[in-house]
């Protein structure tokens, strides 16, 4: 199914590109082939932004050639690439979120007449074809805002069928998508792969390049070592070639779960939308919160952790009934919540390293309400040198940082607070593959001092392994409780599906 | 460690400099011992309320009612010694604690009642002005008590009292800021105050107190106000709140909050009233002042938001490996 013409639609033939004092693509070549999906894998800073505005018309490379089929041509900036067919999906949507799925999908070329009035009539029933072709039932007057993440998506694929591209570029389509919305995506992809589109699929999320993907090329520090052509997907080789070594076992997971019971959920219930459930977490223990976007994972994190008051039921620790007014009581009591989205409510990028590490915890270093300066330094140190962040952190703010040394630091800031009991959400989203083996190992580190762990991912390869039980959440309650390593993938996403509703989008997405 | 000297006080202590300079080369009197203690006068005021304005601002507020606030206060403060028979001793610490309370009030409709600060402060602006009209059938009041005036003329060892009111409050805003939980709870809710609530701060409570310390701040400006012209009026302080929110743009304090060093503040403030002086020598009408407040005030919010470019410009110029990276700050919510 792979090729339909020997000619590659696209060849970037020793592309280099250097930005002040890094090279971020040393002689780069991919070859793409109509009727095609063609994974680009690396960590992250390896240079796959780079070579996606390179791609793009964004940025113009420093050296080497591209060829369209077969013939040299520069893609001088992105209204070029447009006029070559080539659509790029960034990761952050460019839909404007106050206008009709209709305006969207034209903005920037609508139809217009002879007196530049806009042809209304025509751009909703272009855009309805549109959709109809992609086998996506949105309603073109429907307001962008108003959709759920994964439809957005939909859309901003839809401008790329609208302008007839023959090359689409998705940077990480699925980092804010649930299963069955990827499912859906996928079966897109597999649809305009038929019909000749050559496709460039940039993903952290191995399990699903598995799935989808016909060839791989993979950059680390900025070359090429492996190359397209190459039809045989392996996940193992995949990982030992983007992070540059034998890493072993990819979920390096301990079995440090006791049987002594330390928190009790018995009965909750929020306005929210946690509906009267019951679970218990043990010492030592990970436990995984299994289900679907919007089943109400979030929101039980939410009513444990005192932000969501609790409207029925008590939450019991250590054998004592508890009552958190607040997030502050939570954290006293010594609760963590690592928040699903680390740029939205989890760091501070105003603050270093110290700043974001110790601002769960400024009223045990203070007295008086003097900060002890020295001992946040001397802690921020260890921290930084224990769990290997990157040193810049100690001087420069976190916005400076890698997605997986930002999440090392809030996960950092749970640990100098001493908490008991962290709720993971989402932990290893949108950090590479090195960075998510390194929050493995410090679950591990955490579960060994007899610390609890609530995990809650969307990446059920990830949820089955790291977890000693998982717990399959419906409609905002444990429907039942079983050990992992009794539930296989299908069994997960099966179990947490509800095929008689349609899932909703959480709130916080 | 957090440095109180840290870089962030070049630019401003920068600015500030070569706009001494220049006017020191135009203008043949500014340098004269006279000009320059007049000079320092005329910063106090300001410079105290901007420590108000400063902190509000780092923790993402706005505070515009400062003006309308110091004029309001002054006819308290004047209706109280001339009418009221209280003595000075007691209508300063009065005219303190009632600043505090009006910062107060803002803040918890600011916080509580989230409206935002703009708003809030916005509407003060107005109804404070008018309030401020009320008393006195709107007239001036003069000649208030002439132990009044020492607190702003007096000296010590030769030293004008207002150097002492500004040591002392900017050291313990710097301090403050820089050494307590405080200082850190006020730059976290301005940071980011979605994680600020998740780490156990609490939001509505710090943002409160910066509306108390402005309208405190704002108090002390206003009997420094009210000290300098012995009297009272609503007609005092007219955008005096603009220039205290110029003052920390100028000193580099970030509007999205977050931001800053409450001592580059009193550097924005001085650039601001040397710029005002070098226009005063010159006989410049006061319409240009306008003008040029206004556009020192776009000028400094400019380098606000073109940080990033202008950070990877001077390490282009300067020669440095690393371009510096954009900062993801800007949220397109």
């Amino acid at each position: 199914m792979t090729t339909q013409a020997d000619t590659p639609l696209w060849e970037f033939v020793d592309i280099s590109k250097a930005y002040p004092g890094v090279l971020a693509n040393d002689k780069v070549c991919i070859r793409l082939m109509p009727g095609s999906i063609h994974g680009l894998l690396g960590e992250n800073g390896c240079g796959k932004s780079t070579m996606i505005k390179t791609l793009s018309g964004v940025q113009q490379p420093d050296s080497g050639t591209i060829l369209h089929n077969g013939r040299p041509v520069v893609i001088a900036d992105p209204q070029a690439a447009r006029d070559f067919g080539i659509a790029t999906v960034f990761q952050e949507f460019s839909i404007v979120p106050t206008l009709s799925v209709g305006e969207n999908i034209y903005l920037g070329n609508m139809p217009r007449s002879r007196f530049g009035i806009v042809n209304w009539r025509k751009i909703h029933a272009d855009a309805a074809a549109v959709l109809a072709e992609m086998n996506v039932d949105i309603p073109t007057e429907a307001i962008a805002g108003s959709l759920s993440v994964g439809e957005q998506q939909l859309v901003e694929i839809a401008k790329a069928v609208a302008i007839n591209a023959k090359m689409i570029i998705l940077d990480e389509p699925t980092a804010a998508l649930g299963e069955d919305e990827i499912e859906r995506l996928h079966q897109l992809l597999r649809a305009m792969r038929k019909r000749g589109t050559a496709i460039l699929y940039v993903s952290h999320r191995l399990d699903e390049v598995e799935r989808i993907v016909d060839e791989v090329t993979i950059l680390r520090n900025g070359r090429v070592v492996r190359a397209s052509g190459e039809t045989e997907i392996n996940v193992a080789q995949i990982v030992s070639a983007m992070v540059g070594e034998d890493i072993g076992e990819h979920y390096p997971k301990e079995q440090n779960a006791s049987d002594e019971v330390v928190f009790e959920a018995r009965g909750i219930a929020t306005r929210a939308g946690v509906a009267e459930t019951s679970f218990s977490l043990r010492k030592g223990e990970v436990l995984g919160l299994g289900g679907v976007l919007g089943s109400g994972r979030t929101e039980i994190a939410r009513a444990i952790f005192g932000t969501d008051e609790l409207t029925a039921g008590e939450l019991v620790l250590n054998g004592a009934p508890v009552r958190f007014r607040r997030e502050i009581d939570a954290i006293e009591a010594g609760i963590a919540l690592v928040p699903e989205n680390r740029k939205y409510d989890g760091l501070f990028f105003n603050f270093r390293a110290s700043g974001n590490i110790t601002a769960a915890s400024l009223g045990g270093l203070s007295r008086f309400g003097v900060l002890n300066l020295r001992a946040e330094e001397r802690a921020t140190h260890d921290l930084i040198r224990d769990l290997e962040i990157s040193t810049q952190a100690e001087e420069k703010t976190v916005n400076f940082l890698s997605g997986g040394n930002q999440q090392k630091i809030v996960i950092a800031r749970w640990l100098f607070s001493n908490a008991q009991i962290l709720i993971l959400d989402e932990p290893t989203q949108g950090i590479d593959i090195g960075a998510k083996i390194a929050v493995y190992k410090l679950i591990n580190q955490l579960t060994r001092a007899g610390k609890s762990i609530i995990l809650i991912s969307s990446d059920h390869d990830e949820l089955l392994a790291m977890s000693d039980r998982i717990a399959v959440v419906q409609h905002g309650a444990v429907r039942r409780i079983v050990p992992a390593s009794e539930l296989g993938h299908d069994d997960l996403v099966r179990a947490s599906a509800d095929p008689a509703e349609t899932p909703k989008e959480e709130a916080f997405a | 460690m957090k440095r109180v000297f840290d870089t962030q006080l070049i630019g401003p202590f920068a600015a500030m400099v070569i706009v001494a300079v220049i006017v020191a080369l135009t203008t043949d009197r500014f340098l004269n011992p006279g000009n320059l203690s007049n000079l320092f006068l005329q910063v106090s005021i300001v410079a105290l309320i901007a420590i108000g304005a400063t902190v509000v601002i780092f923790a993402a507020g706005i505070d515009l009612s400062a003006g309308s606030m110091v004029a309001l206060l002054t006819m308290i403060l004047a209706q109280m010694l001339k009418f009221m028979g209280i003595p000075l001793v007691l209508a300063i610490p009065l005219i303190l604690v009632v600043g505090g309370v009006f910062g107060l009030v803002l803040g918890l409709i600011t916080a509580y009642g989230r409206i935002p600060s703009f708003i809030t402060t916005l509407a003060a602006l107005i109804a404070l002005r008018g309030l401020a009209l009320t008393f006195n059938n709107g007239s001036p009041i003069f000649s208030l008590d002439p132990a009044l005036e020492p607190i702003f003329y007096g000296k010590i060892a030769g030293i004008p009292m207002p150097a002492f009111y500004l040591l002392f409050f900017y050291g313990l805003a710097a301090f403050t800021m820089n050494f307590t939980k405080l200082g850190r709870e006020i730059y976290a809710v301005g940071g980011n105050p979605a994680a600020a609530v998740l780490t156990g701060i609490n939001v509505k409570k710090v943002q409160t107190i910066t509306f108390v310390v402005a309208g405190f701040m704002t108090a002390v400006g206003a009997i420094l106000m009210s000290a300098r012209l012995n009297s009272g009026s609503p007609n005092y302080g007219q955008t005096l709140e603009l220039q205290a929110i110029a003052a920390a743009v100028v000193g580099g304090a970030s509007l999205a909050g977050g931001r800053g060093n409450i001592l580059a503040t009193f550097m924005g403030a001085m650039t601001i009233v040397i710029v005002q002086n070098g226009l005063n020598l010159n006989a410049a009408p006061s319409s240009v002042q306008n003008i040029v407040l206004g556009l020192i005030i776009l000028l400094a919010v400019g380098i606000d938001m073109w940080r990033a470019e202008i950070s990877t410009l001077m390490a282009r110029i300067l020669g440095r490996g690393k371009g510096a990276e954009a900062a993801p700050r800007r949220k397109e919510a």
